[in-house]
């Protein structure tokens, strides 16, 4: 099936999303679609699958002008959609099997006892095509983030479409987990289905694509096959400016240790010996489930730590929750904003002054909201967290000025160590590039950073130095030229695979 | 904050000025001083009730035991008071409050039961309790001075509504400015978040059941003097109209959001409503549809209003519908 849109415009309100949106896809061919939030790539996904009208432009199928005026239209077609936020589609409490045709058990399976049975065998057969192995009696609650994105993908496989658009389907997945996925993509490609894969992830886009469509305020500003394109060209239609500086990364490692680490152990991490020191950035290499997450969460006092000691500028602190961690001045910057950092109906200043509110209340408790208001305000600034007015909810903000707004929160409380995991998980590339000033920022001020990321560039290109770790231990530690791609993933999965 | 986001933040205002309007047509008594302190006089024990049971709301949990606590707290206050005098039987009867508050904060905390839960067993718990220690027989109350915390006036003012609004004064207070109020609207919103960032979340959460007992105990005091006698059922049914007045007043039962200023009007809507249909001679037994409805129709304003406003602004331009984050599900439905 071929698809075309022509001049597709949409506007909400006064927000032009889409101004004049054209690019095909053909059969058997993975596009790429890239740009920043805001660009316009989820809209023109809506359009495609019926969510939205455009308000004006055609959009034509194998050359004819085709309506669609709603999903169920997009779904006869053979388009189907997974979301980035696919978990929502999914319904926890009922098995793998019957959410893969909760749509249409009793048209393909009938109502008969022998029914389930069926769709069962059918589950397991779908789930086997994609080379996935599963108990699909297993309700959905019970499996990981990769195990329920295979589960959505089987279920849209068994509608056979067509057209299969994948939105940031490796944000939660690790680089095992994102390879088995491309060979599924690559799978689906080579039987003739067409793939549009919307990424923030250039390498995986150059891997995987082989045409890319980037979008910028609402036009298409790049529409190339991949073998003639390099990196710097995607980025820079994305942005629209030059990027020299991507990864803006300051060197201001200095010699006095303020983090270290001797034998620590917890849940599922052992023997960790590690130094950080001043104004440096330690990055920590390794697959998901290799301890590294559960490493910082120990440190911060959110896990358990069962063994070792840990110093802070020589002195030994003892850490068994985060309120402790805070009063040692080491801070954590949760991978899940929503779930663990952010109170989003509270306003941006609150959430900025949170962990340094003792800093504005004498004996009585009361907060002087000048103060507040003033030293807040200058973080805000300084880290470039662009918010209307400091008095609103700072859920309405864009997840790059969300993101700030945690690190401004941390930034304030003053901390010797930051521990981040997955800093820009999730934002666009403009406020990727801020975050990393963001990073420079605090070491210039002497803070030692610890550094966990699934986005191997961002890794190599921000740490001074990366440890990786394999199943719970310190497998090798890289310095200077050793501090690449390569060698990361290499240390990382060896013995694992 | 201007006046008129004070209107748009605090939709429960417009609902008692419309009440308040159309009985002002309704009855000539309605709008006199005399009467319009009645209201007050009659609100304040459930509005009492009502601050507690905002820091619980906003925290996300819910006390149902307030009423069942008042109750106690009465039959306990008035018994000290005949056999030990004014000021033991005040002690014991805030030392009850405090205990209840206690228990059900760490039932909540520690013990980690859903608050629905928890606080309906210690009401029923405190209700049987309440019974067994009066064999269900009222406690005449015959201490003047005791008398004049719910029968006096001051400045023409009757002592209850006096309370009710330093109560609500100081209380509000500390939730708007204090960093316990703080911790209370992060800890409602989003506990976790509020743990990362420092906060004892459990021990914000059980003060916050600690003052909801203790206020009940308040508000035990103020209707034992009124009615010169403590009634172990007194407090029956009055959690469900200061949980009302809390949600009427804005207050989103999914924690984090709600203020004290709204949960006074809530009170003072309930009140008017009250107070109207008396003056109107509305059956008794229809009063309580009348309050029903009117709950739900406030309730459905907080919730509506913005869809409503949209579809006046759709008709008059053009949408304003931002894509909406549900869409995703719409779309595989």
């Amino acid at each position: 099936m071929r698809i075309e849109l022509a001049d597709v415009h949409k506007s909400f309100g006064d927000n032009h999303v889409l101004r004049g949106v054209g690019f095909q896809i053909a059969p058997g061919e993975v596009l790429a679609m890239a740009g920043e939030n805001g660009a316009g790539k989820s809209t023109i996904t809506r359009i495609i699958s019926g969510a939205h009208q455009p308000d004006a432009g055609r959009i034509l199928v194998d050359g004819t002008p085709v309506v669609l005026k709603d999903p169920q239209a997009a779904m006869a077609l053979g388009i189907e959609v997974i979301y980035q936020e696919f978990q929502q589609n999914l319904f926890p409490h009922l098995s793998v099997a019957e959410n893969m045709y909760v749509l249409d058990r009793e048209r393909r399976f009938g109502r008969m006892l022998v029914a389930k049975r069926r769709m069962i065998e059918a589950a397991e057969a779908a789930l086997q095509k994609l080379d996935v192995h599963l108990d699909v009696r297993r309700p959905v609650s019970s499996l990981n983030v990769a195990e329920r994105q295979m589960v959505e993908i089987a279920k849209a496989m068994t509608h056979e479409p067509s057209l299969l658009i994948l939105d940031e389907p490796t944000a939660a997945l690790d680089e095992r987990e994102s390879e088995r996925l491309f060979t599924q993509v690559r799978r689906l490609r080579d039987a003739g289905v067409s793939v549009i894969y919307i990424s923030h992830r250039m390498d995986e886009v150059f891997d995987l694509a082989d045409r890319i469509v980037v979008l910028r305020d609402g036009r298409v500003t790049l529409d190339e096959a991949v073998e003639n394109l390099e990196t710097r060209q995607v980025v820079t239609a994305m942005v629209g400016e030059g990027v020299d500086d991507f990864y803006p990364k300051d060197r201001n490692a200095t010699d006095q240790v303020v983090l270290e680490t001797k034998g620590v152990a917890g849940s599922d991490f052992h023997d960790i010996d590690v130094q950080v020191r001043a104004g440096e950035v330690l990055g920590i290499g390794g697959v998901v489930g290799c301890g590294r997450s559960t490493l910082l969460r120990a440190l911060f006092g959110l896990d358990p730590m069962t063994g070792g000691s840990v110093t802070i500028d020589g002195s030994p602190v003892r850490v068994r929750n985060p309120r402790e961690a805070i009063e040692s001045r080491i801070a954590y910057l949760s991978p899940d904003r929503q779930a663990e950092g952010l109170c989003t109906a509270l306003s941006v200043e609150a959430n900025v002054s949170l962990a340094s509110l003792h800093r504005f209340t004498g004996v009585s408790g009361v907060v002087r909201r000048a103060g507040e208001r003033t030293e807040t305000g200058a973080v805000m600034t300084d880290l470039r967290v662009r918010a209307a007015s400091p008095a609103m909810a700072v859920g309405s903000l864009s997840g790059g000025n969300q993101q700030k707004a945690l690190f401004a929160k941390w930034v304030m409380a003053g901390p010797r160590v930051l521990l981040m995991d997955e800093p820009t998980r999730g934002v666009d590339v403009g406020a990727k590039t801020e975050i990393y000033r963001i990073i420079n920022k605090l070491t210039a001020d002497g803070v030692a950073v610890v550094l966990v990321s699934s986005d191997l560039p961002e890794l190599v290109a921000m740490s001074d130095r990366v440890v990786v770790m394999r199943e719970g231990r310190i497998v090798t530690e890289l310095t200077g030229d050793r501090v690449n791609e390569q060698s990361i993933l290499e240390h990382a999965l060896v013995g694992a695979a | 904050m201007n006046l008129k986001t004070l209107a748009n933040r605090l939709r429960a205002l417009w609902m008692l000025l419309l009440v308040g309007i159309i009985l002002s047509f309704a009855s000539p008594v309605f709008l006199t001083s005399t009467n319009l302190l009645n209201v007050g006089l009659a609100a304040s024990v459930a509005a009492l009730l009502a601050v507690g049971q905002t820091y619980v709301i906003i925290l996300a949990e819910i006390d149902l035991s307030v009423g069942a606590a008042l109750g106690f707290s009465a039959v306990v206050t008035a018994q000290v008071l005949r056999s030990d005098g004014l000021l033991p039987a005040l002690a014991a009867g805030v030392a009850v409050g405090v205990a209840v508050g206690l228990i059900n904060g760490l039932l909540v905390t520690k013990a980690r039961m859903p608050s629905f839960i928890a606080t309906l067993a210690t009401m029923s718990v405190l209700g049987g309790l309440s019974l067994q220690l009066t064999s269900g027989n009222p406690v005449a109350v015959t201490d003047y001075t005791f008398q004049g915390i719910g029968q006096n006036r001051l400045a023409g003012i009757p002592v209850p509504v006096l309370i009710m609004l330093v109560v609500f004064a100081v209380f509000g207070f500390v939730l708007a400015r204090t960093r316990y109020g703080r911790f209370v609207y992060a800890t409602g919103d989003n506990a976790e978040a509020a743990r990362l960032s420092g906060i004892r979340t459990q021990r914000v959460k059980v003060l916050a059941f600690v003052i909801s007992g203790v206020l009940a105990a308040l508000a035990g005091f103020i209707l034992t003097a009124r009615l010169s006698t403590a009634e172990p059922t007194a407090g029956t049914g009055l959690e469900l109209e200061a949980i009302a007045a809390v949600i009427i007043g804005g207050t989103s039962l999914a924690g984090g959001r709600g203020t004290l200023v709204g949960t006074l009007v809530g009170a003072l809507v309930l009140g008017v409503i009250d107070n109207g249909m008396n003056l109107l001679d509305v059956s008794p037994f229809l009063q309580d549809v009348v309050k029903g409805l009117v709950i739900l129709l406030a309730v459905f304003l907080d919730r509506n209003l913005d869809a409503l406003r949209g579809l006046v602004t759709r008709r008059s331009g053009p949408g304003d519908a931002a894509p909406s984050s549900t869409t995703p599900e719409l779309a595989r439905q």
